[in-house]
């Protein structure tokens, strides 16, 4: 129900969105074969409404997949290292082959931001936490940490300015020809689907997945690389694009729960139309000109992350379960043991 | 002390409901009950550290929250099992500040005494130098209890101390509520997890089951097999030793 | 380890440590300086003055805030720079620019604009977290969170209000908000100095009581500590010296977390004055001396904010392996 729902939702803000720019389009002069009309449809319009929907759905799939993996409602590509690693390898494609395609910078940026999420899960399994909102908090410094480095090279090579177009995410500049390494996410998330059941096993615990006979390491790796690619792909089109991994899984987790097969097709479509609509907004608020996709994804996403926080911190048993609340009923009182 | 009526309840379940009992001066009363059944809250609520919904704790002829938490920090001790101190601590520091309600941070001639004594009642005068976090558990335990007797209150509120202590530390630990209360004059109260030590080493017991009070009596009132069976739902028998029942259950 | 000889070793390493930064700063001072020429010297100290001595108020704003921060919070690799303030007062600053327009007083006049941002800064942040406090019912590792997340919803206001403004403005909003040692206004000095003794002063029975708040909250109670109201306080305060901090040399993040864990590993002990003073000590060398490297050896290509949060983040790292348990 709520998946048909969402799915006529996305359908309708796509059309919707086409129809959203400068130069105006209408529905007769299209059909009647005008050239002007049907070459910004075909040029621009629709591959940026492509290139939206990839965005959503890769981004929040990425989120889903890091989430379960990890155990922990807070882990995303922006808090776990993955956006600042696939930053970190654009600058290096830009440092070492100055005249790198696109496909060449997202060679680079896949390898960094796999290796990004990698040592980042790797440090976060070998630190006990005593609260799981620690985990995003490391995450978010871990980040800072590689910003740094990226920031270093960037002011020693005198790149901050070349830099910068990947570190808002924006699709002003998403037109036919410079955009089609974002349909990756499509593979990816298919094969996110094929495996996600053993994600959740794997979300279990090593012991648990052991007894069900599910190589634990390789499934867990193979996972984080899936939304590390994702999560380059965009990057590299689009730039960052925060909080669309954290949010959107969380919120269709509080509806539907945490088995990944059953959230994973409505993560993907609530993702894709959040991004559709917050892209919508950018285009119109200061219309003619455009505000970066990222800057309404962080005013949206950071207040609705925000509500959800609190809201999860007042209704730790109504919804669904997060870890982090069993410590709060632990200070509370009697359910210590 | 008593309370009156207490009821607690977390995301509209009520955690503890109606609860009153009074608290025997000069004994040793324990909290038990299965997980669940309200007793921590209960503590935390007797000590002011979880606030309740409703109902009465009246201290000393004066409702709890009333109390200047200073004033009452000379009054009324709790020791919860929450201390994991990240700080470099040694053993005599951590004890000096059982005289902070007192002296604040700077202590007098006084409290030098007082930490003196409540390190060498604990027997801990070779570890005094020692950073707590180098310890055993036993010994971090009774470091914190060295504190809790500096603090010199009447009363003594301790949240299982018995937790993740072997069965020797475990021993001593209740050897050492017994003789807080027999030699110094203390009011303990406890919440144990283990049954029989509430039997053996308390004068009261408070059973609790699903928030409320099953059972308050001497140890003799409640320590019987039908009390038992009923607040935890499986089979008791009872022996006695040294004139203290002692209960099995299977 | 004996206590008195802890005592007297850590008297020793003040002493050092106070000996080094006496050191770095007047190296700051000497280094490059043609003495020969009067005009020139006198130049030099005009420029290097001021820039010197708002590197010891940083060091002492920051030092102090991370110290308490960590202690409130009970852990060691947290930092206050991650509740959002650099980010609040980015945007608190552009959004007197933007509306007061670049003719107002505000804009031209360099104390008028610190004031200004300052009392707003300390007016919405006083109102946004103590609400978030009320709200997370004094969880504060929540408050961190919903800080970080803050830090990018302020920062994206900024960032939309800088697009739609008038690129004049732009310009000169720029200049006032790229974060560095130099051009610094004597006055401005003054008047953290005062914000900064006002906050110690209003703060001091809640400063008094830190030894007793990193036994923990329950302990902190039983010692009839008003914990929550403490708590709230402190933090307010925390966050006033970062702000001050950000007024003065923009944001520098991963600076409190190392000099705060490096005082905490030399001087083994829990008494706060003592772990103060000696973060803030830190603050002082590693500042002054990042400094003379960043304009001796670099030439100020790049800024001392970069070569912190590198080392600082791989201290971090270093922290997190080591232990363990965070």
């Amino acid at each position: 129900m709520i998946t048909v729902t969402l799915a006529c939702c996305l359908a309708i803000v796509s059309v919707i969105s086409i129809f959203v720019g400068v130069i105006d389009l209408d529905i007769p002069s299209l059909l009647s074969g005008d050239m002007e009309q049907l070459e910004i449809l075909l040029i621009s319009r629709l591959p940026r409404l492509l290139a939206i929907l990839c965005t959503g759905v890769g981004m929040s799939v990425a989120g889903l997949i890091m989430q379960q993996l990890c155990m922990n409602k807070f882990v995303s590509p922006t808090t776990g290292a993955t956006i600042s690693s696939a930053q970190f390898g654009i600058l290096l494609a830009l440092l070492f082959m100055p005249s790198s395609t696109i496909w060449g910078r997202a060679a680079f940026a896949f390898v960094t931001a796999t290796l990004g999420t990698w040592i980042f899960v790797w440090f976060i399994q070998r630190i006990q936490f005593k609260d799981t909102v620690m985990v995003p908090l490391v995450g978010i410094m871990f980040g800072n940490v590689i910003n740094g480095i990226t920031n270093y090279f960037a002011y020693k090579y005198e790149m901050t300015q070349a830099l910068s177009t990947w570190l808002v995410g924006h699709f002003s500049m998403v037109l036919r020809g410079r955009y089609e390494l974002v349909y990756l996410v499509v593979p990816l998330v298919i094969l996110a689907f094929a495996f996600a059941n053993h994600f959740n096993i794997v979300g279990m615990g090593k012991d648990f997945s052991k007894n069900l006979g599910v190589h634990y390491n390789f499934v867990l790796f193979m996972g984080l690389t899936i939304a590390a690619l994702i999560t380059a792909s965009v990057v590299v089109v689009v730039g960052s694009i925060s909080y669309i991994g954290l949010i959107v899984p969380n919120l269709v987790a509080m509806f539907k729960g945490d088995k990944i097969r059953g959230t994973l097709v409505d993560t993907a479509l609530f993702g894709a139309l959040f991004v559709l609509v917050c892209d919508v907004i950018g285009r119109v608020v200061i219309a003619p000109y455009e505000l970066p996709i990222e800057l309404i994804v962080g005013i949206l996403g950071s207040l609705l992350f925000i509500g959800l926080l609190i809201y999860r911190l007042n209704h730790g048993r109504k919804a669904v379960q997060l870890s982090g609340m069993r410590r709060r009923d632990a200070v509370n009182g009697e359910a210590r043991r | 002390m008593f309370v009156k009526e207490l009821t607690k309840k977390y995301d509209g379940k009520t955690v503890v409901d109606g609860v009153s009992f009074e608290i025997p001066k000069g004994k040793v009363t324990s909290l038990i009950g299965p997980n669940g059944a309200g007793k921590s809250t209960v503590m935390g609520m007797i000590s002011r550290l979880i606030a309740r919904d409703s109902g009465l704790v009246d201290f000393e002829h004066q409702d709890i929250s009333k109390w200047k938490s200073k004033e009452l920090a000379k009054r009324l001790a709790i020791l919860t099992q929450q201390n994991n101190v990240q700080m470099k601590l040694t053993v005599r520091e951590l004890v000096s500040f059982g005289r902070f309600p007192y002296s604040g941070n700077h202590l007098t001639q006084e409290d030098e005494d007082v930490i003196d004594r409540a390190i060498a009642y604990m027997e801990l005068q070779e570890f005094e130098d020692r950073f707590i976090d180098e310890l055993s558990g036993g010994q971090r335990q009774r470091a914190y209890i060295a504190m809790v007797i500096a603090q010199d209150t009447e009363f003594i509120l301790l949240d299982e101390p018995t937790n993740n202590l072997d069965i020797y530390h475990a021993t001593n630990m209740m050897k050492i509520v017994r003789r807080l209360c027999d030699e110094l004059g203390k009011t303990v109260i406890l919440v144990l997890h283990e049954i029989n030590y509430a039997a053996f080493y308390s004068d009261y017991i408070c059973a609790f089951a699903d928030g409320k009070i099953a059972k308050f009596g001497t140890v003799e009132e409640v320590i019987n097999k039908e009390t038992l069976s009923a607040i935890y739902h499986v089979e008791f028998e009872i022996m006695q030793i040294q004139g203290k029942p002692l209960s099995i259950y299977y | 380890m004996n206590k008195t000889m802890v005592r007297r070793s850590n008297r020793n390493k003040f002493i050092i440590m106070a000996v080094l930064v006496v050191l770095a700063a007047v190296a700051y001072m000497t280094v490059g300086v043609r003495f020969g020429n009067e005009k020139l010297v006198r130049y030099a100290m005009k420029i290097r003055t001021p820039k010197l001595i708002v590197m010891l108020i940083t060091a002492f704003a920051i030092g102090g805030a991370s110290i308490v921060f960590q202690s409130i919070i009970n852990n060691r690799i947290v930092t206050p720079c991650l509740l959002g303030m650099n980010a609040l007062y980015t945007l608190i600053h552009t959004i007197v620019y933007f509306f007061a327009g670049a003719a107002s007083i505000f804009v031209r006049n360099a104390n008028a604009a610190f004031v200004m941002d300052l009392v707003l800064m300390g007016v919405v942040a006083t109102v946004i977290y103590s609400y978030l406090f009320k709200k997370t019912k004094h969880n504060v590792l929540y408050v961190l969170l919903i800080g970080t997340v803050l830090t990018s919803f302020f920062s994206s206001i900024q960032t939309t209000l800088t697009r739609v403004m008038d690129p004049n403005e732009y310009d000169t909003l720029l200049a006032t908000l790229v974060a560095s040692f130099s051009n610094i206004n004597s006055e401005i000095i003054v008047l953290s100095v005062i914000v900064l003794a006002i906050v110690i002063f209003v703060l001091r029975r809640e400063l008094a009581l830190l030894d007793v708040l990193t036994l923990g909250k329950d302990q902190a109670i039983n010692l009839g500590v008003d914990y929550d109201k403490c708590i709230r306080r402190l933090l307010l305060g925390v966050t006033l010296c970062i702000a001050v901090a950000t007024a003065m040399v923009g944001p520098i993040s991963f600076l409190g977390l190392i000099i705060a864990n490096l005082a905490r590993q030399l001087f083994k002990t829990y008494r706060h004055s003592e772990l103060i003073a000696g973060s803030t000590l830190f603050g002082m060398i590693v500042l002054v001396a990042g400094q003379l490297i960043v304009e001796q050896v670099f030439s100020y290509t790049i800024p001392i904010s970069v070569f912190i949060s590198l080392g600082g983040g791989i201290y971090f790292l270093y922290l997190l392996l080591t232990n363990r348990r965070v």
